[in-house]
Protein backbone atom coordinates (compact mmCIF):
# COMPACT_ATOMS: atom_id res chain seq x y z
CA UNK A 1 0.00 0.00 0.00
CA UNK A 2 1.34 3.13 -0.91
CA UNK A 3 1.61 5.77 1.36
CA UNK A 4 -1.27 8.58 1.67
CA UNK A 5 -1.24 10.94 -0.42
CA UNK A 6 -0.75 14.38 1.86
CA UNK A 7 -2.00 17.72 0.65
CA UNK A 8 1.53 19.90 0.23
CA UNK A 9 1.86 23.61 -0.39
CA UNK A 10 2.13 24.18 -4.07
CA UNK A 11 5.47 24.73 -5.91
CA UNK A 12 7.35 27.66 -4.75
CA UNK A 13 5.49 27.99 -1.72
CA UNK A 14 2.54 30.24 -0.60
CA UNK A 15 3.08 33.91 -1.44
CA UNK A 16 3.31 36.20 1.90
CA UNK A 17 -0.12 36.96 3.37
CA UNK A 18 -0.36 40.84 3.46
CA UNK A 19 -1.82 41.61 6.84
CA UNK A 20 -0.18 45.63 7.04
CA UNK A 21 -2.24 48.08 6.43
CA UNK A 22 -0.49 50.02 3.63
CA UNK A 23 -1.08 53.90 4.04
CA UNK A 24 1.94 56.36 3.14
CA UNK A 25 2.93 58.50 5.40
CA UNK A 26 1.70 62.14 4.42
CA UNK A 27 2.16 65.82 6.00
CA UNK A 28 4.88 67.20 8.39
CA UNK A 29 5.75 64.85 11.24
CA UNK A 30 4.40 65.21 14.97
CA UNK A 31 6.95 67.37 16.63
CA UNK A 32 6.90 69.89 13.79
CA UNK A 33 3.40 70.30 14.23
CA UNK A 34 3.45 70.39 17.76
CA UNK A 35 6.39 73.43 17.72
CA UNK A 36 4.80 74.76 15.17
CA UNK A 37 0.91 75.41 16.29
CA UNK A 38 2.95 76.58 19.59
CA UNK A 39 5.04 78.98 17.42
CA UNK A 40 2.00 79.96 15.99
CA UNK A 41 0.00 80.21 19.44
CA UNK A 42 2.74 82.35 20.89
CA UNK A 43 2.98 84.72 18.45
CA UNK A 44 -0.76 85.18 18.03
CA UNK A 45 -1.23 85.74 22.11
CA UNK A 46 1.99 88.35 22.13
CA UNK A 47 0.28 90.15 19.22
CA UNK A 48 -3.27 90.35 21.25
CA UNK A 49 -1.09 91.46 23.74
CA UNK A 50 0.68 94.30 21.64
CA UNK A 51 -2.94 94.76 20.60
CA UNK A 52 -4.56 95.15 23.96
CA UNK A 53 -1.24 98.37 25.09
CA UNK A 54 -2.30 99.62 21.53
CA UNK A 55 -5.80 99.98 22.30
CA UNK A 56 -5.25 101.47 25.87
CA UNK A 57 -3.70 103.96 24.22
CA UNK A 58 -6.15 104.30 21.72
CA UNK A 59 -8.38 105.01 24.27
CA UNK A 60 -6.11 107.36 26.13
CA UNK A 61 -6.14 109.60 22.76
CA UNK A 62 -9.81 109.76 22.73
CA UNK A 63 -10.52 110.32 26.69
CA UNK A 64 -8.14 113.43 26.00
CA UNK A 65 -9.56 114.89 23.14
CA UNK A 66 -12.71 114.93 25.07
CA UNK A 67 -11.07 116.45 28.37
CA UNK A 68 -10.37 119.08 26.23
CA UNK A 69 -13.40 119.57 24.40
CA UNK A 70 -15.53 119.55 27.47
CA UNK A 71 -14.46 123.22 28.73
CA UNK A 72 -16.17 124.43 25.84
CA UNK A 73 -19.22 122.17 25.45
CA UNK A 74 -20.17 122.80 29.04
CA UNK A 75 -19.61 126.60 28.71
CA UNK A 76 -21.93 126.48 25.81
CA UNK A 77 -24.47 124.25 27.88
CA UNK A 78 -24.19 126.19 30.96
CA UNK A 79 -24.98 129.58 28.85
CA UNK A 80 -28.40 127.23 27.55
CA UNK A 81 -29.13 126.05 31.01
CA UNK A 82 -28.95 129.70 32.30
CA UNK A 83 -31.17 131.25 29.81
CA UNK A 84 -33.81 128.52 30.61
CA UNK A 85 -33.34 129.53 34.18
CA UNK A 86 -33.85 133.09 33.81
CA UNK A 87 -36.87 132.51 31.39
CA UNK A 88 -38.26 130.17 33.77
CA UNK A 89 -37.84 132.70 36.99
CA UNK A 90 -39.20 135.20 34.84
CA UNK A 91 -42.58 133.02 34.36
CA UNK A 92 -42.77 131.68 37.87
CA UNK A 93 -42.68 135.83 39.18
CA UNK A 94 -45.52 136.04 36.76
CA UNK A 95 -48.00 133.35 37.78
CA UNK A 96 -47.09 134.31 41.21
CA UNK A 97 -47.07 137.47 41.48
CA UNK A 98 -50.60 137.68 43.66
CA UNK A 99 -49.20 135.63 46.69
CA UNK A 100 -47.69 137.39 49.49
CA UNK A 101 -44.46 136.67 50.86
CA UNK A 102 -43.30 134.10 47.31
CA UNK A 103 -39.96 134.36 46.77
CA UNK A 104 -38.82 133.53 42.96
CA UNK A 105 -36.65 130.75 42.46
CA UNK A 106 -36.07 129.92 45.96
CA UNK A 107 -34.28 126.90 46.49
CA UNK A 108 -36.62 123.81 48.36
CA UNK A 109 -33.01 122.59 49.86
CA UNK A 110 -31.21 123.98 52.96
CA UNK A 111 -28.15 124.35 51.30
CA UNK A 112 -25.95 126.99 48.97
CA UNK A 113 -24.79 124.23 46.71
CA UNK A 114 -26.20 124.88 43.06
CA UNK A 115 -28.96 121.81 42.23
CA UNK A 116 -29.69 121.43 38.48
CA UNK A 117 -33.50 121.34 38.06
CA UNK A 118 -35.27 117.85 38.84
CA UNK A 119 -38.47 119.37 36.76
CA UNK A 120 -39.03 121.67 34.03
CA UNK A 121 -42.52 123.95 33.66
CA UNK A 122 -43.18 124.22 30.24
CA UNK A 123 -45.67 126.95 29.38
CA UNK B 1 -48.60 124.59 43.74
CA UNK B 2 -49.53 124.11 40.13
CA UNK B 3 -52.47 124.53 37.91
CA UNK B 4 -53.72 122.70 36.25
CA UNK B 5 -52.22 121.18 33.01
CA UNK B 6 -53.89 118.90 30.56
CA UNK B 7 -52.47 115.12 31.14
CA UNK B 8 -50.01 115.14 28.10
CA UNK B 9 -46.92 113.13 27.55
CA UNK B 10 -44.90 115.34 24.96
CA UNK B 11 -43.59 113.84 22.13
CA UNK B 12 -40.97 116.21 20.43
CA UNK B 13 -38.29 118.28 22.54
CA UNK B 14 -39.12 121.80 23.78
CA UNK B 15 -37.24 124.74 23.09
CA UNK B 16 -37.58 127.60 25.21
CA UNK B 17 -38.31 130.29 22.71
CA UNK B 18 -37.16 132.64 24.83
CA UNK B 19 -34.04 135.08 24.25
CA UNK B 20 -30.73 135.00 25.79
CA UNK B 21 -30.55 137.55 28.70
CA UNK B 22 -27.86 140.07 27.96
CA UNK B 23 -25.07 138.86 30.44
CA UNK B 24 -25.36 135.38 28.74
CA UNK B 25 -26.16 136.13 24.98
CA UNK B 26 -23.10 134.63 22.77
CA UNK B 27 -22.44 133.42 19.36
CA UNK B 28 -21.40 129.46 19.95
CA UNK B 29 -19.39 127.52 18.31
CA UNK B 30 -21.32 125.91 16.04
CA UNK B 31 -19.25 122.76 14.89
CA UNK B 32 -20.49 119.34 14.63
CA UNK B 33 -18.89 116.49 16.25
CA UNK B 34 -16.01 115.08 13.80
CA UNK B 35 -14.47 118.99 13.29
CA UNK B 36 -14.37 119.22 16.90
CA UNK B 37 -12.98 115.98 17.60
CA UNK B 38 -10.37 116.48 14.58
CA UNK B 39 -9.71 119.76 16.42
CA UNK B 40 -9.93 118.97 20.17
CA UNK B 41 -6.14 118.62 20.53
CA UNK B 42 -5.60 122.22 18.60
CA UNK B 43 -7.99 123.62 20.66
CA UNK B 44 -6.48 121.88 23.77
CA UNK B 45 -2.97 123.18 23.37
CA UNK B 46 -4.06 126.57 22.14
CA UNK B 47 -6.87 127.22 24.97
CA UNK B 48 -5.19 125.69 27.99
CA UNK B 49 -5.24 128.76 30.55
CA UNK B 50 -8.97 129.77 29.04
CA UNK B 51 -9.93 126.13 29.63
CA UNK B 52 -8.24 125.42 33.36
CA UNK B 53 -10.04 128.49 34.53
CA UNK B 54 -13.11 127.71 33.62
CA UNK B 55 -12.50 123.89 34.93
CA UNK B 56 -11.42 125.87 38.34
CA UNK B 57 -14.15 127.98 38.41
CA UNK B 58 -16.96 125.60 37.81
CA UNK B 59 -15.02 123.64 40.23
CA UNK B 60 -15.60 126.68 42.68
CA UNK B 61 -19.20 126.17 41.82
CA UNK B 62 -21.54 124.13 39.52
CA UNK B 63 -24.09 126.98 39.27
CA UNK B 64 -24.27 128.33 35.75
CA UNK B 65 -24.69 131.47 36.47
CA UNK B 66 -21.42 131.69 38.06
CA UNK B 67 -18.89 130.98 35.14
CA UNK B 68 -20.63 132.88 32.53
CA UNK B 69 -17.09 134.85 31.93
CA UNK B 70 -15.02 132.26 31.82
CA UNK B 71 -17.29 130.40 29.81
CA UNK B 72 -17.38 133.23 27.36
CA UNK B 73 -13.39 132.92 27.02
CA UNK B 74 -13.34 129.18 26.73
CA UNK B 75 -15.88 129.91 23.25
CA UNK B 76 -13.96 132.87 22.41
CA UNK B 77 -10.78 130.75 21.80
CA UNK B 78 -12.19 128.12 20.31
CA UNK B 79 -14.07 130.37 17.59
CA UNK B 80 -10.84 131.92 17.15
CA UNK B 81 -8.82 128.35 16.74
CA UNK B 82 -11.62 127.24 14.37
CA UNK B 83 -11.11 130.70 12.42
CA UNK B 84 -6.95 130.51 12.15
CA UNK B 85 -7.63 126.63 10.98
CA UNK B 86 -9.82 127.58 8.53
CA UNK B 87 -7.26 130.05 7.16
CA UNK B 88 -4.53 127.82 7.23
CA UNK B 89 -5.24 124.07 6.88
CA UNK B 90 -8.56 124.50 5.85
CA UNK B 91 -7.83 121.57 3.09
CA UNK B 92 -6.52 119.56 5.38
CA UNK B 93 -8.94 119.39 8.01
CA UNK B 94 -11.75 118.96 6.13
CA UNK B 95 -9.82 115.74 4.76
CA UNK B 96 -9.28 114.63 8.48
CA UNK B 97 -12.66 115.30 9.75
CA UNK B 98 -14.44 114.02 6.61
CA UNK B 99 -12.55 110.71 7.20
CA UNK B 100 -13.32 110.63 10.94
CA UNK B 101 -17.10 110.95 9.69
CA UNK B 102 -16.85 107.71 7.43
CA UNK B 103 -14.59 105.68 10.04
CA UNK B 104 -17.37 106.11 13.11
CA UNK B 105 -14.81 109.26 14.52
CA UNK B 106 -11.92 106.21 14.91
CA UNK B 107 -8.61 108.28 15.09
CA UNK B 108 -6.60 105.07 13.92
CA UNK B 109 -8.46 104.73 10.86
CA UNK B 110 -7.55 108.15 9.86
CA UNK B 111 -3.51 108.70 10.69
CA UNK B 112 -2.88 109.82 6.93
CA UNK B 113 -5.33 112.67 6.63
CA UNK B 114 -4.37 113.26 10.82
CA UNK B 115 -0.65 113.61 9.54
CA UNK B 116 -0.81 116.18 6.95
CA UNK B 117 -3.08 118.04 9.23
CA UNK B 118 -0.99 117.97 12.02
CA UNK B 119 2.44 118.55 9.73
CA UNK B 120 0.41 121.84 8.26
CA UNK B 121 -0.88 122.84 12.19
CA UNK B 122 2.38 123.00 13.28
CA UNK B 123 4.29 124.34 10.76
CA UNK B 124 1.66 127.59 10.04
CA UNK B 125 -0.16 127.74 13.57
CA UNK B 126 2.66 126.40 16.00
CA UNK B 127 0.37 123.84 17.79
CA UNK B 128 1.28 120.62 17.87
CA UNK B 129 -0.60 117.95 19.49
CA UNK B 130 0.62 115.96 22.59
CA UNK B 131 -1.60 112.89 24.48
CA UNK B 132 0.02 113.94 28.26
CA UNK B 133 0.82 110.70 29.74
CA UNK B 134 1.96 108.55 26.33
CA UNK B 135 4.28 105.56 27.14
CA UNK B 136 6.94 104.86 24.37
CA UNK B 137 6.39 106.60 21.20
CA UNK B 138 2.64 108.61 20.98
CA UNK B 139 0.27 106.51 19.50
CA UNK B 140 -0.82 108.77 16.58
CA UNK B 141 3.16 108.92 15.59
CA UNK B 142 3.63 105.11 15.35
CA UNK B 143 4.18 103.68 11.93
CA UNK B 144 3.43 99.90 12.75
CA UNK B 145 0.31 99.66 14.66
CA UNK B 146 -1.50 96.62 14.89
CA UNK B 147 -4.28 98.77 14.89
CA UNK B 148 -4.91 101.08 11.28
Amino acid sequence: MSAPAQELPRPGGFPEIKYKRNIPKVGPSGLTLLVGITALCTFGLYRTGQGNLERRELEREKVWARIHLVPMLQAEADRDTYRREVADKAREAEIMKDVKGWKVGESVYNSDRYQPKTYAVVP
Amino acid sequence: MSTYREPTLPTGKFVDPTPAPAESAHPEVGATSAPLKSAAYFIGAHCKEYNEDFMLCKNENADPAHCLKEGRKVTRCAMDLITKLRENCEKEWVAHYQCLEKNNQEYYACRKPERTLNECVFSKIKLEKVIPGASGTPIHLRTDSIYS
